[in-house]
């Protein structure tokens, strides 16, 4: 069983993905910012995150930057699971990837439930 | 008194409300497919997502409506403002508990009857009432609460929705009105979607004359709009 931690900003949606991601087996944290994200690490390191990039106040990149400035969470694996279309990051791509260990990038509009688990199992298969 | 625009017709506006639809639809589209995998649907969830669009959907398009009317189309009428608060509270409740969001309605002070286009007002206050009670969460604040009030200022009558935490400031208002087309999260400080509900309030207040403005009540942070008293006396 995998902790995985949920950074989602809008309650409604963030409750149906925590309760499907539960009923594939995983136990799951919410939060909605990237303080309270910060927060629910410290409290247990999750095995993976699930992030949307458009929080307030902080962005997602901002909370990876910041992520990764520690040393025990520097090979947490992230998806980002977002708003923000891929075409808006093509200038970014390598400095997510590389730079801040992003495993996955899916466009939340595009991304059905199925691929959310299924990219879940597979980054949980490989870290748990 | 605001300078008569067309903000509602603008690009900028249609594309914020395209982006802030995507959540509702988003919100429909997973719970059903959830339901779909073997967990329970929740149908509430599901209705009150639905109808989040077609809120936002009807607001905008009274927007545009009240923009082109001809101005004496919109001759304000005089309405009582406790009457479209509570309205506007009915309106809300639904999605406030299913935000988590105590929402409250305040309307103890006696106040006469204000000059007000009814059906824009409380368009707007809908609209910016909506936008707020989805925003809220997103602030890691517990134990939120959102204040439908009004109360007496120097300048006029002041209808408005409070918070326990944080709203915009008029600087944070104006500096989201610029980057409505430039960026994502135009307001940033408050909101993680392009805050169409508010820009809409916005425009539906403009067509009318009025202003929404950050506002005070008691303790409590808000947006609101400040409405003339009518002369007509109050029949109770």
């Amino acid at each position: 069983m995998a902790q995985i931690l949920l950074i989602e900003p809008d309650r409604r949606l963030a409750e149906t993905y925590a309760q499907a991601l539960q009923t594939d087996g995983h136990r799951v944290r919410s939060a909605a910012g990237a303080q309270a994200a910060i927060s629910a690490a410290d409290a247990a390191t999750p095995d993976l995150i699930i992030l949307e990039l458009q929080l307030v106040e902080h962005s997602g990149i901002e909370f990876l930057y910041e992520l990764r400035s520690y040393t025990d969470w520097q090979h947490i694996p992230v998806i980002v699971h977002t708003q923000v279309p891929p075409g808006e990051f093509d200038g970014s791509r390598g400095l997510l990837e590389d730079e801040l260990g992003v495993r996955s990038y899916l466009y939340k509009p595009r991304t059905s439930l199925r691929r959310l688990l299924a990219e879940t199992r597979q980054l949980t298969a490989v870290t748990t | 008194m605001a300078q008569k625009t067309t903000p509602v017709l603008s690009q900028q506006l249609l594309l914020s409300v395209a982006e802030e639809l995507k959540l509702p639809l988003l919100q429909i589209a997973r719970e059903a497919e959830r339901g779909e995998l073997g967990g329970q649907t929740d149908v509430q969830s599901i209705r009150v997502a639905a109808d989040s669009a077609l809120r936002l959907l009807d607001n905008y398009a009274l927007g545009v409506r009240l923009a082109l009317e001809p101005a004496a189309e919109l001759m304000p009428e005089s309405v009582s403002v406790s009457s479209i608060l509570y309205d506007t509270g009915q309106q809300l409740d639904a999605l406030a508990k299913s935000y988590g969001v105590a929402l409250e309605l305040n309307i103890g002070g006696r106040f006469g009857p204000v000059l007000a286009h009814r059906q824009g007002l409380q368009a707007a206050l809908v609209s910016l009432g909506a936008a707020l009670i989805e925003a809220l969460p997103a602030q890691d604040s517990p134990q939120l609460k959102l204040q439908l009030a009004t109360h007496r200022s120097r300048y006029g009558i002041v209808a408005g929705l409070y918070a326990n935490t944080k709203l915009l400031s008029n600087e944070a208002l104006r500096r989201g009105r610029a980057l409505q087309h430039r960026s994502r999260q135009p307001l940033l400080d408050l909101t993680h979607t392009s805050g169409a509900g508010i820009f809409v309030a916005d425009a539906i207040l403009q067509a009318m004359r009025l202003n929404l403005r950050a506002s005070r009540h008691h303790r409590l942070y808000g947006l609101g709009t400040v409405l003339q008293p009518s002369k007509q006396i109050q029949l109770v």
